[in-house]
């Protein structure tokens, strides 16, 4: 009797055992896509690009390292509050190294992302039917990933109108799916030169803006937004003309010196033609990019930068932009010139608010320079009076000459200032930084001064060092890290 | 007189029958064949479940009939049975028995006598477990206690696991812990993910654990196939032995405290003089610190009156809470074993709660019918810890007490210098210059952890026939996790990034990991003219594990009272995973042996995982061993050995330890843009991966003499790891989430030596001195990476593979000292020069230097006198280094504003200056980490335990109507020799900047402030009845 229940047990075990094989088979990841599969639809499509997006706004919203505000804490808008944590003091300091953590390894890997779901979107592209669908979508990829290159190439580059050898020197890896640049994890891939990766950029851009939709919601790229980042890539490649092109091809309207304040507290997007939104409702745990600047609590304003004394008592007393950018904070007895911009929205001081990458008052910025720059000096005045009427609430103006340009350049610094401008535009007109070596961080300009007062121009700090990440993973770039690091 | 127990009972609230014996008392004395007593002997009168134990004294007691029998059995010794007759005493003396002496050893599914193992087994009994505080995990107990197993502590924190490997690195990436199998149930542990990490060893309680067997070289581990490339570790609980039940009651109390540093703080007056020194030289982060600003003599005493001890301030004496109790015993059909645990370990952390553990167990088998006996083990613990948060910065409070400055006190002053009330009349926590008062927010972001744990198993053994058999096993492991975190309205982080329409934010966590096996092992036993003996078995397995996991997130709470999400005015984010990892095995293995002389044992696996893609989803794995009982053979038997015997062993073994479908690419969800959903590709897919397989060679040799009194094993291992499985850095040009990619990157080699001695040394009737101790000598090395190219790995790259070189080297710039003219940190550079610039691009390797441990062991010393016992047990390590970035921070003159170590003291003050700091004008240069001036050996000695204790002999219990009694006292990590800069015990240097599962990470590669060791001292009580 027991044999037969040995024959029995062992019979239906084995059998049973034997059909696990297929359970192996069958297992398949739960809460994950196929990307293969999953891009069906222009919804699905989307969801890509919104995915593009985030990748960006990880980079530019991050409390620590956003690139909304690093390059005015690397230049000369701001210096560090002696009273904050110290936080980035590697960058204002500019004692920055391939090592260095935040920023550098920050921008050089999420831009990569990316340019990665970007390339994902478009190589896939053609699942969907041709039309203004699929035109839009593609559009939208098209331009997102030229401006994360574009974003690489001037952190890690040089800037064609930077100096006569930038073209020449090395830029960033310009990653295309169409063509065969993307899909093998363990490629290596070398640096390529500033000036092709411009031609490459401009191309994507010129490409997207034939595709992309007039509107596409807030917070996504739409045919403006593609001209207005054209005109500003154009700018840096020293194209006037194209400038004026671009910007005129902008359809978009100055926020009101009524508007503006409302423009930092997200009440409107008067004005802004590109921006990285946050929905702080669903997104309650999201970045609050304003922490680059400031924490703030109900007893104290804990600034990490405040505005640099010279530069905010240069700012005439009837400019409306004076009471945008600064306010009084106040931390361990001390007043600092604060910083506004990115204090919350309405009611709020955790600091999380949409990202102003692309404003319409650059626009008219970026078209009066190249204007100067073509030797149109009155079509550059009028153009920058267009923003000034809503500026300021009287002003001489008129200028000429040099001191036009040094109009052009001051109202733009205080336009711009700490939304991640500065250390481009003095970078690219081949500029020096210079702090006030005397000035200290404390409202009236005691304080501590910064330790690190000048940049010279063509100092090789102007191009952030090849994280070493990449050196150590790369053996190709490990060979082309940039010099002096 | 069982009544006297009752009110003792009704604390734990069972009832309890219990059998009254009959007749009279007899007793007497049990002595070994040359008259010593032998404690731990079974009395048990025959067909009753009717038995006792002797004591430390040989002492026994028990009721019996005229007429019935008594058995004396004893492992080792010859079994006796003796007849109740007129005579109320009877002393008996046991022989020592040829076939018995030999201890049984929990093998890869089985058991077996220690003298027909092939395989190299260390054994870790019940004994070597008791001496530790009740809350540190199973792991960490093991460390220092077998060779070949080297154990690193995570960290401090109570309840928390190790890092445990057996025989060096054989994995660099993949995990590299060992598989835990609790009584044939394989224990799922993930280690290697970032946030769904899963480790229930810390929820099992000591008491239950009969006995540890770690299974080491490829005849055993081979027989786990995929899973025991890092060697296994059996556990087995407790089990209810023949007799009467016995009741056992253990009851501990104590204290803990961190480990003293080897350095010291600056105290206020010293914090001001360095900063107004820093400010003089013109550091210009010193220009506004109070060192600098407060010139008068007044203005600097009330900062100096302020003077406040941190460490004071935020940690605490932690208290330490232990209670078991245990019921087990056996007749002649059914056997069990019942425990409850209650441990408690408050932690150091002042204002948080600690790690709490209760566990209940019970054990059974029943002799069904002559032909099946079927067994049921099942356990609960639930647990719960407040869990601070492991940051590298003034959020983590074991950073907080070396950052905050000592003139900042606990409280904020007014204008008067009183201490500061809010409206509610409250003192108002002092944010400190760093802005943070971490003593607020570990009440304010409270963040608990809760697990329940069930461990299961049920089977059945089917006697076929008189060679055939066969056991079905079904086994189960599910764990709840839950875990709430919350930020307080009102409290530090909600001033911060609250929202200030919506006080309050709560987040819930739920997760349960749920893996079961079902196993069938049948097995044929055969003996051919009384020499040959012949066993096989087939084992059929199917394992499958699941894990689901919710959490939501609400905001705006009426009252930081109610932390339910329900009462919250809206939820925020919520969202819901699972996941699912399925392993089907088929494994035949043979043992054979001539004679109990000459043995082999052969066996083969086939496994496959999910984890792989469809190319590479099965594996194969297959062991030889061999084993030679040289003592048993006619020409040894005048000599003095006991025991000798010589075994090798070769095989292989796999691992499949990495996240799931790493091979295939994946779009993921997790996250929204402007509330909008996202699709990016999660990873960077390789369809190549494989197996990572192990070639393990091992040849031991086993011996004992003097009666046994003398004892050891010597082992040579050798370890090669292929197809080795790495998170391996990539381009970031690739655009992959964590620029690294699972991939078989090439082969490492871990070879050494493994010795184990244990002696008694003296013996007498009263006295007995022990010593013991093991070593294991390791030397790694990389023997092959893909195109021959270095691998830079390592939280912060400072760790490198390079083919021919110890792996996980060191990979720093070379520091040359301060140059003695200007005070300025110089380093060497690719050239080979002194340069006083700094360059990351100075990176190179440090030969010879890594994380592990060239040496590592444990031994003990124990003394017993009468009823007095004395044992200390010892750790040590040797031939690591660490890198030493807790001291980096605390001299960095960046972090002037924080408080330093008053080494910073000693910086370079005038030319010729030697042996000094770098000059507080090089910052820059000075301030960098990722060089050799902090790499520091990591050897030390440490006294484990040391415990006293005190077993009452039977004339006093038998006047208290007691079984046993034994009273101790144990300290842990009391003594500690070592001269590394810093406590050199170190597994996770700093969860925030590498743990477990981010690419890169080594344990004990360097320290930063994590939950730091701690020494306690703990009295208890241990009651039988």
């Amino acid at each position: 009797m027991n044999n037969k229940i040995y024959i029995v047990v062992i019979l239906f075990l084995s059998l049973g055992f034997f059909a696990c094989d297929d359970e192996l088979d069958n297992a398949q990841p739960f809460t994950e896509g196929n990307p293969d599969t999953f891009f069906n639809s222009p919804a699905a499509f989307q969801n890509g690009v919104d995915g593009i997006y985030r990748q960006l706004w990880l980079y530019y919203s991050n409390p620590n390292s956003g690139l909304q505000g690093i390059p005015d804490i690397v230049s000369d808008n701001v210096i560090q509050a002696q009273t904050g944590r110290r936080s980035n003091d590697d960058y204002h300091d500019l004692r920055y190294v391939a090592s260095t953590l935040g920023p550098i390894p920050l921008y050089w890997s999420e831009a990569y992302e990316a340019v990665n779901v970007a390339n994902l979107v478009i190589g896939q592209i053609n699942n969907l039917n041709d039309g203004p669908e699929k035109d839009n979508i593609l559009g939208q990829a098209l331009a997102a990933r030229a401006w994360a290159h574009f974003d690489l190439a001037r952190i890690f580059g040089k800037i064609p109108t930077q100096s006569g050898d930038a073209n020449g020197s090395l830029g960033a890896v310009y990653l295309k799916v169409e063509d065969g640049d993307t899909g093998d994890p363990f490629a290596q891939p070398a640096r390529e030169t500033v000036g092709s990766n411009y031609a490459e950029i401009i191309g994507d851009l010129e490409r997207a803006k034939t595709l992309i939709d007039d509107d596409n919601g807030e917070g996504r790229l739409n045919k403006n937004g593609v001209n207005a980042l054209l005109s500003r890539v154009y700018l840096y490649n020293g194209e006037y003309q194209k400038v004026i092109d671009a910007a005129d091809a902008v359809s978009a309207t100055l926020a009101t010196a009524a508007q503006l304040p409302d423009v930092y507290i997200d009440k409107t997007n008067a004005g802004v033609v590109i921006e990285l939104s946050i929905n702080t409702t669903s997104e309650s745990n999201g970045n609050n990019v304003g922490v680059l600047y400031s924490q703030s609590s109900s007893t104290a304003t804990i600034s990490e930068y405040v505005l640099d004394f010279d530069f905010f008592n240069s700012i005439d007393a009837n400019d409306v932009r004076r009471d945008v950018l600064q306010f009084v904070g106040t931390n361990q007895g001390n007043d600092y010139n604060a910083i506004k911009k990115f204090l919350g929205e309405e009611g709020q001081v955790n600091g999380r608010v949409d990202v102003k990458v692309l404003r319409y008052a650059e626009v008219l910025l970026n078209k009066a320079e190249a204007q100067f720059e073509l030797g149109q000096g009155a079509q550059a005045l009028a153009t920058l009076d267009e923003l000034r009427n809503e500026r300021f609430t009287s002003f001489t103006g008129g200028e000429t000459g040099a001191a036009l340009e040094d109009a052009i350049q001051f109202n733009r610094r205080v336009e711009l200032a700490c939304e991640g401008h500065r250390f481009f535009d003095l970078k690219r007109r081949g500029e020096s930084i210079s702090r006030n070596a005397t000035r200290g961080d404390i409202i009236d300009g005691t304080g501590t001064a910064p330790e690190a007062p000048t940049l010279a121009a063509g100092d090789f700090r102007f191009q952030f060092p090849i994280p070493t990440a990449e050196i150590n993973a790369n053996p190709t770039i490990a060979g082309q890290q940039n010099p002096g690091y | 007189m069982k009544v006297h127990y009752y009110k003792f009972l009704m604390l734990f609230f069972f009832v309890c029958s219990i059998s009254f014996a009959q007749g009279e008392s007899i007793s007497g004395t049990v002595t070994d064949d040359k008259g010593l007593p032998l404690p731990g002997v079974n009395v048990l009168i025959k067909n009753t479940n009717n038995g006792t134990q002797t004591d430390f004294d040989g002492n026994y007691t028990i009721s019996a009939s005229r007429g019935a029998v008594i058995s004396f059995s004893y492992v080792g010794f010859e079994t006796k049975d003796v007849v109740v007759a007129q005579n109320t005493t009877i002393n008996i003396q046991l022989a020592t028995s040829a076939a018995e002496l030999e201890e049984v050893v929990v093998t890869a599914y089985g058991v077996s006598r220690r003298s027909n193992v092939t395989s190299a087994i260390s054994t870790v009994g019940a004994q070597d477990l008791q001496d530790f505080v009740p809350s540190t995990s199973i792991d960490n107990i093991l460390q220092g206690q077998a060779a070949g197993v080297q154990v690193t502590a995570a960290n401090g924190r109570p309840g928390n696991t190790a890092f445990v490997q057996i025989r060096g690195v054989g994995s660099i990436n993949a995990s590299t812990t060992p598989l835990y199998v609790i009584d044939g149930v394989p224990v799922p542990i993930t280690d290697n993910t970032l946030n769904n990490n899963f480790n229930p060893l810390g929820n099992l309680n000591p008491n239950d654990i009969e006995s540890l067997s770690i299974l080491k070289d490829a005849a055993s581990a081979s027989k786990y196939g995929s899973r025991g490339a890092n060697g296994v570790v059996l556990i087995t609980t407790k089990k209810g032995k023949k007799g009467d039940a016995k009741i056992k009651f253990i009851s501990s109390y104590g204290f803990g405290e961190r480990i003293p540093d080897s350095f010291d703080l600056m105290n206020a007056a010293q914090k001001l003089e360095i900063e107004r020194q820093y400010a003089a030289l013109g550091v210009g982060a010193a220009q506004s610190l109070p060192g600098a600003t407060a010139t008068t003599p007044e203005q600097r005493q009330a900062f100096i009156d302020l003077d406040t001890n941190w460490e004071d301030e935020l940690l605490r004496k932690s208290v330490i809470q232990s209670n078991s109790l245990s019921i087990s015993g056996a007749g002649d059909r059914l056997s069990y074993f019942f425990s409850l645990g209650y441990n408690k370990d408050t932690g150091i952390i002042d204002r948080i709660k600690g790690f709490e553990r209760i566990t209940a167990r019970l054990n059974t088998t029943y002799q069904a019918k002559d032909w099946l006996s079927i067994d049921a083990n099942v356990s609960f613990a639930r647990s719960t810890t407040d869990l601070p948060r492991d940051r590298n910065n003034v959020q983590n409070p074991f950073r907080a007490l070396y950052d905050y400055n000592p003139y900042d006190p606990l409280f904020s002053r007014d204008t008067d210098g009183s201490i500061l009330l809010d409206s509610q009349g409250n003192p108002v926590y002092n944010p400190t210059t760093t802005f943070f008062p971490i003593a607020l927010a570990l009440q304010t972001e409270p963040e608990n952890n809760r697990n329940f744990l069930i461990l299961g198993n049920v089977g059945a053994d089917l006697t076929l026939s008189e060679k055939f058999s066969n056991r079905f096993a079904v086994g189960l492991v599910s764990n709840r996790f839950n875990r709430t975190n919350r930020s307080i309205a009102g409290g530090v982080l909600q001033g911060f990034i609250g929202d200030a329409n919506f006080p309050g934010t709560q987040t819930e966590n739920f997760a349960l990991d749920f893996e079961y096996n079902v196993s069938n092992l049948l097995s044929y036993n055969d003996t051919f003219n009384d020499l040959h003996n012949v066993s096989a078995s087939f084992l059929l397995e199917y394992n499958e594990n699941i894990r689901t996991d919710l959490f939501a997130t609400a905001r705006g709470f009426p009252s930081p009272n109610i932390p339910y999400l329900d009462v919250a005015a809206e939820a925020t984010a919520a969202g819901s995973e699972e996941d699912r990892r399925i392993l089907f095995s088929q494994a035949l293995f043979v043992d054979y042996d001539f004679d109990g002389r000459y043995i082999a044992s052969a066996s083969v696996r086939r496994d496959g995982s999910s984890r792989f893609g469809p190319d590479n989803k099965y594996g194969t794995f297959v062991s030889g061993s061999l084993a030679w009982n040289i003592a048993k053979e006619s020409f040894m038997d005048d000599s003095f050995f006991n025991d000798l015997r010589l075994r090798a062993s070769y095989g292989t073994a796999g691992n499949q330890n990495i996240p799931n479908f790493q091979f295939l690419p994946v779009l993921g969800f997790n996250n929204t843009y402007n509330g909008q959903t996202t699709a990016v590709p999660l990873r960077a897919p390789n369809p190549a991966i494989q197996w990572e397989s192990q070639a393990i060679l091992d040849i031991g040799l086993e011996f004992a003499f003097l009666n046994n009194r003398i004892s050891g094993v010597v082992d040579y291992f050798k370890k090669t790891s292929k197809d080795l499985l790495l998170n391996r850095p990539i381009s970031f040009t690739v655009g992959d989430e964590d620029n690294a990619i699972f991939q078989n990157i090439g082969e490492v080699e871990n070879s050494g030596f493994e010795i184990t001695l244990n002696a008694d040394v003296i013996r007498t009737e009263n006295f007995l001195l022990s010593m013991g101790g093991n070593i294991t000598l390791l030397d790694t090395k990389v023997n092959k990476l893909i195109n021959s190219q270095d691998i830079v790995t390592g939280t912060f790259g400072n760790i490198i593979l390079r083919e021919g070189q110890d792996i996980n080297s060191y990979y720093l710039v070379e520091y040359a000292g301060v140059n003695p003219a200007n005070g300025a940190p110089q380093y060497i550079d690719l050239d080979g020069n002194v340069t006083e610039t700094y360059n990351d691009s100075f990176q190179k390797i440090q030969e010879g230097k890594s994380p592990i441990a060239k040496y590592e062991g444990g031994f003990y010393t124990s003394v017993k006198y009468k009823g007095f016992g004395l044992r200390g047990d010892f750790v040590y390590r040797g031939g690591n280094y660490i890198l030493n970035n807790q001291r980096q921070q605390g001299i960095a003159i960046g972090n002037i504003n924080r408080n330093l170590r008053t080494e910073a003291f000693n910086y370079w003050r005038q030319p010729g200056d030697t042996n000094v700091l770098p000059s507080p004008l090089f910052q820059a240069t000075a301030d960098q980490g990722g060089t050799t001036r902090f790499l520091e050996k990591g050897d030390f000695i440490r006294l484990r335990t040391l415990t006293l204790d005190y077993n009452m002999p039977r004339k006093f219990l038998d006047v208290i109507k007691l079984e046993s009694l034994r009273l101790f006292v144990t300290g842990q990590n009391i003594w500690t020799i070592t001269d590394y800069n810093g406590d050199p015990e170190i597994g996770l240097g700093s969860a925030e900047s590498g743990d477990q599962g981010n690419a890169g990470f080594v344990p004990g590669e360097f320290s930063l402030f994590s939950y730091p060791q701690t020494r306690s001292y703990t009295f208890g009580v241990e009651v039988g009845f």
